[in-house]
């Protein structure tokens, strides 16, 4: 059960600027479990999770996803080691003049890479899975309806269902509620915690929302200035420890 | 003065400003005029032999009428050359223009040095004139609509491409991204995230293209290359007003027809 999906281990990202986002990452995820990050603007937690997904090279670290690395690869092999890994963006991301069903089954490009695909054709194989998939979003009635009509809420759990479509080990979510109102967020992080619970996803949720992680989260990173300073159960982290991830002054007084 | 005085009071700099502006109102306007004076000059701008050249203009309006219909007949072949070679040309364009469009938009470009070329073609063949470009194709490949088919593929891929690249630099890089995540391969990412989100522009600019090529297609008839124009050089030529007045009318409703059917259609799509 608690086989580490996600390893990340010694991470660091100096970028071109010179600005060091990352300066000595390590966690993991393991499968079931919902982990969220929590930290200010500039902590490093979208870094890191653009390195976990391949998206950015760590300039030194390590991370596997299922027990193979995932940096330092490129082309055909990123793709193939990236099926592993479903993301879900700040914003939706869907092609909103399509249907909700063809963003779904867009998920599925991975495993049907021919010409027919590349021509711009949908699997239609795939309907089905995609069907199921949107169902256990609870969108299965708004199938073909075009994208751009869905409310935020909605479009965010339409990109839940695409990165399902992909049959994902994990999911990777970068502030994936940023764009709802409260109701919709909470909606969202209980289909995230049901999907880790329930269908043995890992999971790993960059959050903005200290009061959204501690319901939801089966674990709470704080990330501050590159590094990750603590990494506990809801109930175990401290209102303090919070509060001092979005502090200006250093940390010396924090507790351990 | 209760207007003025209220709006000095909500926004000191606002008269100010406007006192600040004069001097450079001046000068532009000084620049203006300059600009225009030296253009009729350079022109020979002269309008009194337009006056005396009005009777010229006069007799030949009353020489083409009334327009003769009698040679329409004669003239359906060419008009509808002269339509076809604006859809050989702007189909054809439209097949190119797409692929190397997504070259040459910088968001989607496979890499910069196929960038900067593919930028090049479309900046060649936009800037040749259609009419050079016909004029080469007849020298290759002779008389007829079929050179002038060729010479509007060419200075339309240029105009295509250039839009078209153009509308893809502009949109959300949010789906391709997303599409990437899921293992899709780079053509598959461009027909599935890019193409549905920019189909509808596309086909707006070409409809208007078709417009456009529809009338360009009337000219290269000049330099040989078939269809009405031919038709009207030739009447030109042998003095025939009436010939030529009667083909205005039918190039008048050709191009009009071309507009409101394109201007319609794009209202569709939009």
């Amino acid at each position: 059960m608690s086989q580490p999906l996600i390893e990340v281990s010694g991470l660091a990202m100096r970028y071109p600027t010179g600005r060091m986002a990352l300066t000595d990452a390590s966690l993991t995820v393991n499968a079931g479990e919902l982990v969220v990050i929590l930290g200010a603007n500039g902590c490093g937690k979208s870094t890191l999770l653009r390195c976990v997904a391949g998206m950015l090279q760590p300039t030194a670290g390590r991370v596997t996803v299922a027990g193979s690395p995932i940096s330092n690869l490129t082309g055909q092999r990123l793709a193939d080691a990236r099926m592993a890994l479903g993301m879900v963006f700040q914003n939706a991301n869907l092609v909103k003049r399509r249907s909700v069903i063809a963003n779904v089954m867009a998920g599925t490009l991975g495993r049907h890479r021919n010409w027919k695909t590349a021509l711009g054709l949908l699997p239609h194989s795939e309907r089905p899975f995609a069907e199921r998939c949107l169902d256990e979003v609870g969108l299965l009635g708004f199938a073909d309806q075009r994208a751009g009509t869905l409310s935020g809420g909605q479009a965010q759990r339409c990109s839940v269902a695409r990165a399902l479509a992909q049959r994902p080990l994990a999911l990777l979510a970068d502030e994936p509620v940023a764009a709802l109102d409260p109701e919709a967020a909470e909606g969202l992080m209980s289909l995230l915690k049901r999907l880790a619970h329930e269908d043995g996803l890992g999971i790993l949720c960059v959050l903005h929302q200290p009061d959204l992680a501690r319901r939801h989260a089966d674990r709470i990173l704080g990330m501050k200035d590159g590094r990750v300073l603590f990494d506990e159960k809801p109930s175990d982290v401290q209102e303090v420890a919070v509060s001092a991830l979005y502090a200006k002054a250093p940390l010396e007084t924090l507790p351990a | 003065m209760l207007n003025t005085a209220s709006v000095n009071d909500v926004l000191p700099g606002a008269a100010q400003a406007r006192r600040r502006l004069h001097p450079m109102t001046f000068v532009l306007l000084f620049l203006g005029a300059a600009l225009f004076l030296q253009s009729a000059f350079v022109v020979h701008a002269r309008p009194q032999d337009l006056i005396t050249g009005a009777a010229g203009i006069a007799d030949i309006l009353h020489r083409s009428f009334p327009p003769d219909f009698a040679g329409l007949p004669d003239a359906l072949w060419p008009a509808l050359e002269t339509i076809d070679m604006g859809i050989f040309g702007t189909a054809i364009a439209l097949v190119f223009a797409l692929p190397l469009a997504l070259i040459a938009a910088r968001n989607t470009t496979p890499a910069k040095p196929l960038y900067f070329l593919a930028r090049g073609l479309i900046a060649l063949a936009r800037v040749v004139p259609d009419l050079v470009w016909a004029l080469i194709f007849v020298t290759a490949v002779g008389l007829g609509p079929f050179p002038g088919a060729l010479a509007i593929v060419i200075h339309s891929l240029g105009m295509m491409g250039r839009l078209f690249a153009e509308t893809i630099e502009d949109i959300d890089m949010g789906p391709v991204e997303a599409l990437t995540m899921t293992g899709a391969s780079r053509l598959a990412v461009f027909s599935h995230g890019v193409i549905p989100t920019v189909m509808p522009s596309l086909l707006g600019i070409t409809l208007y293209r078709l417009d456009e090529n529809i009338r360009s297609s009337l000219i290269l008839g000049f330099v040989g290359a078939g269809g009405i124009g031919f038709q009207l050089l030739t009447a030109m030529n042998l003095f025939q007003y009436r010939t030529v007045s009667m083909l205005l009318v039918l190039t008048f409703i050709i191009v009009v027809g071309a507009e409101r059917i394109s201007a319609a259609l794009r209202q569709r799509i939009a």
